[in-house]
């Protein structure tokens, strides 16, 4: 992953991957404000292009004033679409539609777009993806400093975090190439059920090697590279939490990636007790064990270097 | 990123070269649970067949790495073919996104070819821990019986003569995947001191 270089580097990260009603929204809203107390400088981006509701999590109501303003040049600077909340060094930015369609957009206006972002006054931003699988959020994924993956102890759950898993890999393997039949081997290699054979990343490089030596080696990088994050969400018991190391595990034997486990989050009925409230669970339960897990996260992405 | 085929016993239990015993079993657990049949981190991404097989090259990994003489056999033949340095870089056990990967050496660590470890006792031991019985081995490597028993029990006044000696020890050790020339070696070096004594 990464971004293009910028002088006031700050950290995106994006949340996705997973299945609907994962914890995506919970914990991005909760996150983001355990992070601004640290005195970081948190920007929130809601680009759920279903079910834009980030702002529910933080107890405010639907923006007035989106991106939309921005892209239609009703305003000139991005960050006068940036959004207060009550924590201090937290905002919000919503208008995932239009995000996700610059996204699309190979144009100039993506690159503006993405620039413009960069240069935020903030420390760090974290994204609300949704529970999407379409290019435009797989392109997010892929441009942030980090992907963050929320996944519960569910065999949906854990399936669909690695089709969004697979779709990103390939994805992103077929943009670091550039021979054209390689790009199409990668292409064929997407379905499993390809007549090249090819089950695995591992047939796909032996594949990829007989064309052409050099984009093998390149994948090979790349697969290094690639390092997603998990959080684990709605835990149960001790054995739940050892599904993450087995999911990490799993991706380090069937991808040759490594996978980083952030943390887990218990399931706690205060969690839905304070989404009905409207107030975000770490303000209103600092000390719900749910509060608890999301600090030991926040600690963990706060010390990134 | 390396098929499972290639892997050393040390990245298919993703753990590093100096693990500990305790460690090895700590990640045989965990790999037994995570590749078990119809664990949920497993199921949707791998076949049937790729989950038979990693199963087995976990079992091996373990067998092997949890057995001090193969583990070191396995060590010499694996880690010290290019002057004692590991040949792969060394599997990250604690991912971290911006760590950079421990360069573990292994200058510092000797692994010692020890002559004296390939004397029919040690033959035996490292055998019976493999699980294998002498009469497969015989079968295997059409070496009598009677001859393997005498190479394990060092009854050196009973054994045939040493050009015949040697074939039926490299035969041996290949059929536990043993070095041969080790084996020889060692075991020509103990008549030699029987001789002397
Ligand atoms: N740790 C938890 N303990 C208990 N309930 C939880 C926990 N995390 C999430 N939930 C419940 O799951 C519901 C869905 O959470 P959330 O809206 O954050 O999911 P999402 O991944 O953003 O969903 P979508 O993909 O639809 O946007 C919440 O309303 C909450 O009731
Ligand atoms: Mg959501």
């Amino acid at each position: 992953m990464g971004w293009t270089q910028s002088n006031n580097r700050k950290m995106i990260w994006t949340i996705g991957g997973g299945k609907g009603g994962s914890g995506k929204s919970f914990i991005t809203a909760n996150l983001g404000i355990c992070l601004s107390r640290l005195g970081i400088r948190v920007i929130l981006i809601d680009a759920d292009l279903g079910g834009a509701n980030l702002h529910t999590f933080l107890g405010i109501s639907p923006p007035a004033i989106t991106l939309a303003d921005f892209i239609k040049r009703r305003v000139s600077h991005l960050h006068e679409v940036l959004i207060p909340t009550t924590v201090p060094n937290l905002q919000l930015l919503t208008g995932a539609q239009d995000l996700l369609n610059a996204m699309d957009a190979k144009s100039v206006q993506k690159r503006k777009l993405v620039r413009s972002i960069q240069h935020l006054e903030s420390d760090m931003i974290l994204v609300d993806l949704g529970a999407g699988n379409s290019v435009s959020v797989l392109d997010f994924f892929l441009m942030s400093d980090g992907g963050i993956l929320i996944v519960t102890p569910e065999p949906t759950s854990v399936e669909n975090t690695y089709r969004f898993l697979k779709s990103a890999f390939y994805r992103r393997l077929r943009q670091m190439v550039s021979s054209p039949s390689v790009k199409a081997v990668i292409e064929g290699a997407m379905d499993r059920k390809n007549e090249m054979g090819i089950q695995n990343p591992y047939d796909l490089i032996k594949a990829v090697r007989r064309i052409d030596q050099t984009e093998a080696d390149r994948i090979i990088e790349e697969a290094e590279a690639f390092r997603p994050n998990l959080i684990l969400n709605q835990v149960r018991s001790k054995k739940d939490i050892e599904i993450g190391f087995s999911i990490r595990s799993a991706c380090l034997k069937y991808f040759g990636i490594h996978l980083h486990y952030l943390g887990y989050v218990v399931y706690d009925q205060d969690v839905s007790n304070s989404i009905r409230r409207r107030r975000p669970l770490v303000l209103e339960n600092a000390r719900s064990r749910a509060a608890q897990c999301i600090m030991e996260i926040t600690s963990k992405l706060a010390n990134r270097p | 990123m390396k098929s499972i085929k290639d892997q050393t016993y040390y990245e298919i239990l993703e753990i590093s070269p100096t693990a500990s015993d305790k460690e090895i079993q700590r990640a045989y657990e965990h790999a037994k649970e995570t590749f078990h049949a119809d664990s949920l981190a497993v199921y949707s991404l791998f076949s049937e067949e790729e989950v038979k097989e990693i199963q087995s090259a976990i079992e091996e990994a373990y067998r092997v790495l949890m057995d001090g003489v193969l583990r070191k056999s396995y060590d010499q033949s694996h880690f010290q073919s290019v002057g004692g340095a590991l040949p792969e870089k060394p599997l990250e056990v604690q991912g971290d996104i911006r760590e950079k990967r421990p360069s573990l050496s292994f200058t510092g660590i000797s692994f010692q070819p020890d002559e004296e470890l390939y004397r029919g006792k040690t033959l035996k031991q490292i055998r019976e821990r493999m699980g294998v019985e002498l009469p497969l081995i015989s079968k295997e490597t059409k070496i009598s019986l009677k001859v393997l028993e005498w190479i394990e029990e060092e009854a050196l006044e009973k054994l045939p003569a040493l050009v015949y000696l040697k074939g039926f020890l490299k035969g041996y050790a290949q059929s536990l995947g043993l070095n041969p020339q080790k084996v020889v070696e060692g075991y020509l070096r103990l008549i030699e001191e029987s001789k002397r004594k």
